[in-house]
């Protein structure tokens, strides 16, 4: 968890960043941990000649995990989950194992008791030697509206 | 015939969020520990924000396709985005009734010439009260058929 806890709008200003918070590196048992909690048994994301049928080097992890892993971010930025009006992502590459995913986030606006924030993930690591890969990615990026206290 | 809607119960039950909160790295005790949750002023222990996607368990995809209907063709299709609205957090020991839609279906010019496919399924999930507790929207990509 997160040692700055921002509870309440006048710990907030609007183009501050959340801080990094890295997750991972994805092993090939967390994507079957998350297939198996979620009920996302795409093959893809667990069977090796699956995947390479489908034309893909290996397995990747199927988006809503790092999308867990932001939301994770996102509750430990503002002190518990319960402040969380809003969270959007859209997935902009796949993140394979042995990845990090940082994630981090900054404020975009503050107005009423609604504090926007502009949130992202990369995918940090090699990624299958085939595809040639910049060493970081974004992974995902997306919005997420919190409801705080004065 | 496509349905309009379909009607599901998705149970929050303990040992699922504790796996499910597991597999997304948590360690914040208001998803694992009843107490803890109570003292953050949550009735019992509370599902983390993505724990709905879940649904899946209780509506499969074929099941999904068969009755709303959107005749996808699943090896082009791909998660292209993720949304949730929350009124409160879900928490143990409630079963929440979900509502599941297509919300948005639209096709769209690629940049390389080739149209790309948006569907949304939209749920709408409710307490036992009828109270909205949240609402997650799915959208699914379907890239067109000979773009390399």
């Amino acid at each position: 968890m997160s040692e700055v806890q921002r509870t309440s709008l006048e710990a907030i200003t609007p183009g501050m960043g959340l801080g990094e918070m890295v997750y991972g590196p994805l092993r090939r048992e967390d994507l079957k941990a998350y297939a198996d909690a979620s009920g996302d048994d795409n093959p893809i994301h667990q069977d090796e000649e699956y995947a390479r049928r489908t034309g893909a080097p290996t397995v990747f992890a199927m988006g809503m995990l790092p999308a867990g892993y932001l939301a994770h971010a996102l509750s430990d930025w503002f002190g518990g989950p319960q402040h969380l009006r809003r969270f959007k992502v859209r997935f902009t590459t796949r993140s394979w194992p042995d990845d990090e995913i940082v994630c981090n986030g900054r404020v975009v606006s503050i107005e009423g008791h609604i504090v926007r924030v502009e949130v992202e993930g990369r995918r940090r690591g090699d990624g299958p030697p085939e595809l040639n890969l910049e060493r970081e990615q974004v992974a995902l990026i997306g919005e997420a509206d919190i409801e705080l206290p004065e | 015939m496509a349905e309009d809607e379909l009607v599901f119960d998705l149970p929050v039950e303990l040992d699922h969020v504790q796996e499910f909160a597991r597999a997304v790295g948590e360690d914040n005790p208001v998803f694992f520990d009843a107490e803890v949750a109570e003292q953050h002023g949550f009735p019992n222990v509370v599902a983390p924000p993505t724990f709905t996607t879940t649904q899946i368990l209780q509506v499969s995809r074929e099941e999904r396709e068969r009755r709303l209907g959107a005749n996808l063709d699943y090896g082009r299709v791909l998660h292209g985005e993720q949304e949730f609205l929350y009124k409160r957090l879900p928490v143990t020991g409630e079963t929440l009734k979900g509502r599941m839609r297509i919300s948005k279906d639209f096709t769209k010019e690629g940049k390389r010439g080739g149209s790309m496919r948006f569907v949304t399924y939209e749920s709408v999930f409710t307490d036992e009260a009828g109270d909205e507790v949240l609402t997650a929207r799915y959208t699914l990509i379907e890239t067109a058929k000979d773009v390399g």
